[in-house]
């Protein structure tokens, strides 16, 4: 009898197709044991973007935080008085400057990190591939968002120096 | 032919249908989301997003294929069956 291509189709790829489980050590993979649900759960969390940039907000605060500590001992202004200009700072003054120079730091940075990881993120789920043209146009994004709020020409030269900057970093890091 | 040897064959081969797509599978997804730069052993995002939809596009294009096939063979059966009932009667 011949063989009627459009019966077996429907059984094969049609409406009459059985539920299967694919399992790649029978269909020819390596085999290898199931993820639970939780661990996949886990792994899309730490891969999203909001994680990624809930975590350079984080990163880039600590680091700020470090920085503006360092450069406010470096760089000093702290209790000039004008009647008596060699009087040495109190030690609360000093800590006081320190802190606020600390906390300033930290919080620009804390959110470049954020904006930067964020965009870098979005653009790399946009196009499907991982190279340098990511953070450069991350970099330039971030620059130029940032130098915009100071005008046009600013935010054109923040895009350029920070997608500089990001392409320097990542040649160094490929 | 009854649709219960056509089930019968069906399940004999689709195991191996299975095993094909899913190797033609990986194997195209492998050489177009994948570059050979292997700096590092963890897949990166922007590759993981580019696996799911290369999966997604040729699980589609799969079906889609499948539906237009059945409908030919369809088309060819109907025209078989009317020539042959045509050579029948005449």
């Amino acid at each position: 009898p011949p063989l009627q291509y459009s019966l077996l189709l429907q059984h094969l790829v049609g409406d009459k197709r059985q539920p299967r489980v694919w399992d790649p050590a029978t269909l020819g993979g390596i085999p290898c044991p199931p993820k639970s649900e939780e661990q996949k759960m886990v792994e899309r969390v730490m891969e999203s973007c909001p994680f990624k940039a809930a975590l350079a907000c984080v990163g880039g605060f600590v680091l700020g935080g470090a920085f503006g500590i360092f450069t406010a001992g470096i760089d000093t202004n702290v209790g000039f008085d004008p009647k008596d200009p060699y009087r040495t700072p109190t030690a609360k003054e000093v800590l006081k400057d320190m802190g606020q120079r600390g906390i300033s730091y930290a919080k620009n940075f804390a959110i470049v990190g954020a904006m930067f990881s964020c965009t870098e993120c979005v653009v790399e789920s946009y196009r499907g591939k991982s190279d340098w043209k990511n953070s450069v146009i991350s970099g330039c994004i971030t620059g130029g968002a940032i130098g915009f709020r100071a005008g046009l020409k600013a935010g054109v030269i923040g895009c350029g120096g920070f997608a500089a900057f990001s392409a320097a970093v990542d040649y160094y890091l490929r | 032919m009854d649709p219960l040897r056509a089930q019968q064959l069906a399940a004999e081969l689709e195991g191996e249908m299975m095993a094909d797509m899913y190797n033609r599978m990986t194997q195209a997804c492998h050489r177009k989301c994948v570059p050979p730069h292997y700096k590092e052993s963890e897949l990166s995002k922007g590759e993981c997003v580019c696996l799911d939809r290369c999966v997604a596009k040729y699980l589609e294009v799969h079906e889609r294929m499948g539906k237009k096939l059945t409908e030919l063979s369809l088309q060819d059966e109907e025209l078989l069956k009317r020539m042959q009932q045509g050579t029948g009667t005449a």
